[in-house]
């Protein structure tokens, strides 16, 4: 049992977070940014 | 202590000894900036430590954490929770948008906290890979655009992403922090100086540390 919960301690990691996924709040704000100023142009 | 190894089997100690010995010998590597070795003495101490002691998992976590991020690895957030860790939440978020602003206010707000435990100048490095993810949310938003182009990134389009995030620098100050992204190999690309662009590698211009740390 304890071992089981020690897998779970070291399991809770994630190493695949670096995505292309740019749908997220920050992301859409920042392309509403950045294609304002290139409108500008 | 190192030596004390080579002359005794370590396997032979009784477990809470190795633990022990592994979660201080690990805190010397965080100071010592040797983050790998941290990393695997840190781990060992937590996957071998008693389970039901959430004290002392919380006291390796704090230092495994920073450790962590420093190659890369984010905790998920049910276990900054679970431990009351959340002093770390915001710039693990901060790595996920790649926020230089959210980092600096994160350090700040918790800057005794972190000075004390001695994970400060750990936590400082990680603007690199903010700064990293910045530019790569940056080039996969001009890839959608126009697939073409986007792997010339024009250093004015940093400096108006960080005037968005009221962070005040100019096209030589950025051309300075691409310049150490491509020099630690955390972008891979050139300059064209006289234009002010960065020209970003078509192959994997933006490499995951996977575990590895910065270059230093």
């Amino acid at each position: 049992d304890d071992m089981e919960e020690g897998k779970e301690v070291t399991q809770q990691w994630e190493d695949d977070w670096d995505d292309d996924d740019v749908s997220d709040d920050f992301s859409v704000q920042l392309r509403r940014e950045l294609e304002k100023t290139t409108d500008k142009n | 202590i190192e030596t004390a190894t080579t002359i005794f089997d370590f396997e032979e100690f009784p477990n809470r000894d190795k633990v022990t010995y592994m979660y201080y010998t690990g805190r010397l590597e965080v100071f010592n900036e040797n983050f790998p070795s941290a990393d695997y003495k840190l781990s060992y101490a937590l996957k071998h430590c008693n389970q039901q002691h959430e004290a002392n998992i919380r006291m390796i976590l704090k230092y495994l954490i920073p450790v962590k991020l420093s190659i890369g690895i984010l905790p998920n957030h049910r276990l900054l929770e679970k431990y009351n860790l959340l002093e770390y939440g915001n710039i693990v978020q901060a790595l996920k948008r790649g926020d230089p602003r959210l980092l600096r206010s994160a350090l700040q707000y918790h800057e005794d906290w972190f000075l004390r435990s001695g994970v400060y100048l750990v936590l400082e490095k990680v603007e690199l890979q903010v700064y990293q993810r910045l530019v790569k949310k940056i080039y996969i938003i001009q890839k959608q655009r126009d697939p073409s182009r986007a792997h010339q990134v024009k250093l004015e389009v940093i400096v108006k992403a960080l005037k968005w995030l009221e962070i005040d620098m100019d096209v030589d100050e950025v051309e300075c922090i691409m310049a150490i992204l491509i020099y630690k190999n955390l972008v891979k690309g050139y300059f064209a100086h006289k234009s002010k662009v960065a020209v970003l590698s078509k192959q994997d211009p933006f490499p995951k540390l996977n575990g590895k740390p910065v270059n230093s």
